[in-house]
């Protein structure tokens, strides 16, 4: 059971107290509305407080904190969520039963993450100079180093051009050329407004009683000057227009990305019948797999996922070059036969129960906890797990044949070889 | 069934050898929906080389992998669909000395196990079915020529090595998979599918006894002929070739530096001397160490920089993998440092810290199934019990740290594996 506490104005705690695990999780996320300029400097943030702080000035000392921590785990933690973009930190460290301090461990763990949190190393009026510069470096590397995995960089590019006129479009990590332009009182002035004004969302996981948690966690933010700004609701797609782009690099192998759209969103009903759609054309054992790739030998991997916030539901997939119009018009295909109702009872079902699965599975490892509470709290996603299981039960062939007719292809990536 | 408690840790594990020498370890784990089964063997793509039943085979490199596919296939059914009818799914992986095929399920546990054990001991392979694979896994090599990772290991692995298998990819190339034939994956089948070479790792709420039974029941058919595959690979400990590079479409260069070390042995001492590298590991470029602060802040190296210990039967690596702009700087810094540390030793306040936070990692660890299931295995493998972690790491000196990193941390011993971006590349 999750139990959610209001700390105070704009700023939520939600508890799971799980004697089960070895492991406890904590994250405290910052909620923004995503928008291009904010993007990079939100990425940026918790890099940078990672760095150092007034007790722990270097990065050194921070891991030989985290060493005598028994290996606590700290880490920045940046999630894109439909017009939403959070900034944080997770951590992640032993139960206390398994220390020799016992119940103090985990104040201390909450200690630990205060100094990082609130007590940055500050230096002319911003963060340390060099801190920022080297954080800058290490982000832009990263935003190039999407293009090392052609599948994760092909989705990224199939999201860019879809979502021209949307926040779909946004990368969660910022573009180049606003990371590269930070500075280090910019980044700073920034950190101290949205501490101030943002919603803060508090997640806990662990065997302690939510009690304990939440006296030990609202001093966090009493010295924080709050000024709640409301967060505007999530926004449905809006449309840029249809685009289709290949583009060439030297690749052995093509990649495919198709993406489909359709008007049902997060907080209808709609949204888990989606998934059940989603699963019986895309999951591990969906149509997408058994046809294209057991049949046809056209692939090894293909697949789909499905965004509800944005009513997006993107099909990937890895090929030779010769057969990317093959397996393209397969794929259109497979969606024609689930928009007539081609669906056995047997697909229906193995969907259903892999969904059932993955949703009874929730509740078996912190990270699986937080990442779903967490993630659907800020989603719109109203669904309990067991009104999730009984709508995924209820989903009939004709509902998902409904649903098949209003996706509609509305984008096309393809990376290709150069010869 | 041997129960064996493991206090410090608050796991038990039931241990059990069937009457055909199949091994179980049941673990269980009250009041989660998540269960999970490991059937594994410790063949993996290295061992394709054996004698059985007197006669010498020699099959075609990727052999061990395709075979973990073809397992999936049962005549007139579909294995997968099975699985996601039960609310599970099944998938395997094959490494360089193991394969396993495992299962996530949170109801139907006793099914899932059945039809587990049923795909894995009841091979089934045509003509037909063997030639549609080799489409699929080609496809499969072609997304692994494309990987950095990938192609940074295995020419690191070809340029330290001169004749250990590690030089060969676990997917064999598209000339020799098309050599497999069904015959020869009902030779390797048998071979390595014999139930002395096998574990069977579960983590579940159900009772163990049922366990036992299910396993008894559904590996009753299993053969058990003699084999013995070759694995005896041992070479001389410096590196062939120092340097090795190539080029693909990649943003920066991405290195992968190692130091050949010597094979572990077998048991107990092979888990104390494995520990003893993992710590050398951290003391030299670990995110505590004063080296890896020194990189970070120079720029050297980024969040994308790790590394550790690979091991093998006659492999043991010491290596770090990371993007640089300079990898010959980090290379040059991760010598020079390993110079230090032998010459000074390692503080007993800095040991212990890290202990500390190795030890509780791996507690860690253990809430993840997966996890649980693969490390069982893995040392199961190499003939010891994984659970007994904690009082091995209590044992591991810093003198012997300190000898590791003097002996292994040098010139002679280390190879650089560099992929650079394209040159063409207009960035």
């Amino acid at each position: 059971m999750i139990q959610t506490i209001q700390v105070q104005e704009g700023i939520t705690l939600r508890c799971c107290t799980d004697t089960r695990f070895k492991t406890g999780c904590l994250t405290v996320q910052l909620v923004r509305p995503i928008t291009v300029s904010e993007a990079a400097m939100n990425a940026l943030l918790p890099a940078v407080l990672l760095r150092g702080s007034a007790r722990y000035p270097d990065l050194r000392s921070i891991t030989l904190r985290l060493d005598d921590l028994y290996g606590t785990t700290v880490g920045a933690q940046v999630r894109k969520i439909g017009d939403y973009q959070t900034t944080g930190l997770f951590c992640g460290f032993i139960d206390d039963r398994y220390t020799a301090e016992g119940e103090d461990f985990f104040a201390s763990v909450i200690d630990f993450l205060r100094e990082l949190l609130l007590h940055p190393l500050t230096e002319d009026g911003g963060f340390c100079k060099e801190f920022v510069e080297s954080e800058k470096k290490n982000l832009l590397s990263a935003i190039e180093a999407q293009r090392n995995d052609k599948r994760i960089y092909a989705a990224e590019q199939l999201m860019k051009y879809m979502g021209k006129a949307d926040t779909l479009g946004i990368s969660r990590m910022g573009e180049p050329e606003k990371v590269a332009a930070i500075t280090p009182q910019e980044l700073y002035a920034h950190y101290e407004r949205i501490l101030r004004e943002s919603r803060i969302e508090l997640f806990y996981v662990g065997g302690c009683q939510p009690e304990t948690v939440c006296r030990l966690l609202t001093p966090l933010f009493q010295k924080v000057q709050r000024c709640y700004v409301n967060l505007p609701d999530q926004t449905p797609f809006c449309d840029g227009g249809k685009t289709r782009n290949i583009q060439q690099m030297e690749v052995t192998q093509a990649k495919l990305q198709m993406g489909f759209l359709t008007d049902a969103s997060m907080e209808d009903q709609d949204f888990a019948p989606m998934q059940v759609l989603n699963t019986v054309l895309g999951g591990m054992t969906g149509k997408l797999f058994m046809n294209i790739r057991e049949k046809q030998s056209l692939c090894y991997d293909i697949g789909s996922v499905y965004q509800g916030c944005k009513g997006v539901l993107a099909v990937s997939a890895g090929m030779d070059c010769a057969d990317v119009e093959k397996v393209e018009q397969s794929i259109l295909q497979e969606l024609e036969d689930c928009c007539r109702g081609n669906i056995t009872p047997e697909e229906l079902e193995s969907a259903k129960q892999t969904l059932y699965s993955s949703l009874r599975t929730v509740h078996d490892s912190p990270g699986g906890i937080e990442n779903y509470y967490g993630t659907s709290a800020l989603s719109g996603l109203s669904l309990s797990i067991e009104e999730y299981m009984r709508q995924v039960q209820e989903t009939t062939v004709e509902q998902l044949s409904a649903l098949a007719k209003r996706l509609q292809l509305h984008s096309v990536f393809i990376l290709k070889g150069v010869q | 069934m041997e129960k064996r408690e493991y206090p410090r840790l608050n796991e038990t594990v039931y241990w059990d050898e069937l009457p055909n020498g199949l091994k179980l370890a049941i673990v269980p784990r009250k009041g989660f929906s998540k269960k999970v089964a490991y059937f594994a063997t410790g063949m993996g793509s290295v061992h394709r080389r054996f004698q059985m039943d007197g006669k010498n085979y020699e099959a075609p490199m990727g052999v061990a992998h395709f075979l973990e596919h073809k397992l999936f296939d049962m005549p007139g059914r579909d294995i997968s669909a099975e699985f996601a009818a039960l609310g599970a799914s099944v998938n395997a992986f094959t490494s360089y000395d193991m394969t396993a095929y495992y299962f996530t399920a949170t109801e139907h546990f006793e099914q899932c196990l059945q039809l587990l054990l049923e795909m894995v001991t009841k091979p089934y392979f045509t003509e037909e079915t063997v030639q549609k694979e080799q489409g699929i896994i080609g496809q499969e090599i072609d997304m692994n020529i494309d990987s950095p990772e990938t192609r940074i290991f295995e020419n690191l692995s070809k340029a330290m090595y001169v004749k250990h298998p590690v030089r060969e990819p676990i997917l064999g190339t598209k000339e020799t998979i098309a050599q497999i034939t069904p015959q020869v994956l009902y030779d390797c089948h048998r071979a390595g599918y014999n139930p002395r070479n096998m574990l069977l790792c579960v983590v579940t709420d159900t009772d163990p006894e049922q366990v036992r039974q299910v396993a008894q029941t559904y590996t009753a058919c299993m053969e058990q002929p003699q084999v013995e595959f070759e694995d005896c690979w041992q070479e001389e400990m410096t590196c062939p070739t120092s340097f090795v590079q190539d080029r693909m479409e990649v943003a920066r260069p991405i290195f992968q530096v190692a130091f050949k070390c010597e094979p572990f042995h077998t048991g107990a001492q092979g888990v104390y001397e494995e520990f003893v590298g993992e710590l050398a590991a951290e003391a030299l470029f670990g995110e505590s160490s004063t080296l890896y602060l020194k990189l970070y802040e120079q720029g050297l190296i980024d969040p994308s920089f790790g590394g550790g210990l690979d091991s093998l039967q006659d492999y043991v690596t010491l290596n770090a993998i990371g993007d640089s702009d300079d990898p010959f700087a980090v290379r040059d810094a991760i010598l020079e440092q390993g110079g230090r540390i032998a010459a000074e030793g390692i503080g007993e306040e800095d040991f212990l810290r890290m202990k500390r936070s190795a030890i509780g990692s791996r507690i860690r660890a253990l809430d993840n199934f997966d996890s649980v299931c693969f490390r069982l295995c893995a040392y199961h493998f190499t003939g010891t019990d994984y659970f007994a972690f904690p009082e091995i790491y209590e044992k591991v000196r810093s003198e012997d740290v300190q000898a590791f990193i003097a002996r292994v941390v040098t010139p002679e011993r280390c190879t650089l594996s560099l992929i650079e971006p394209k040159e063409e590349d207009g960035l």
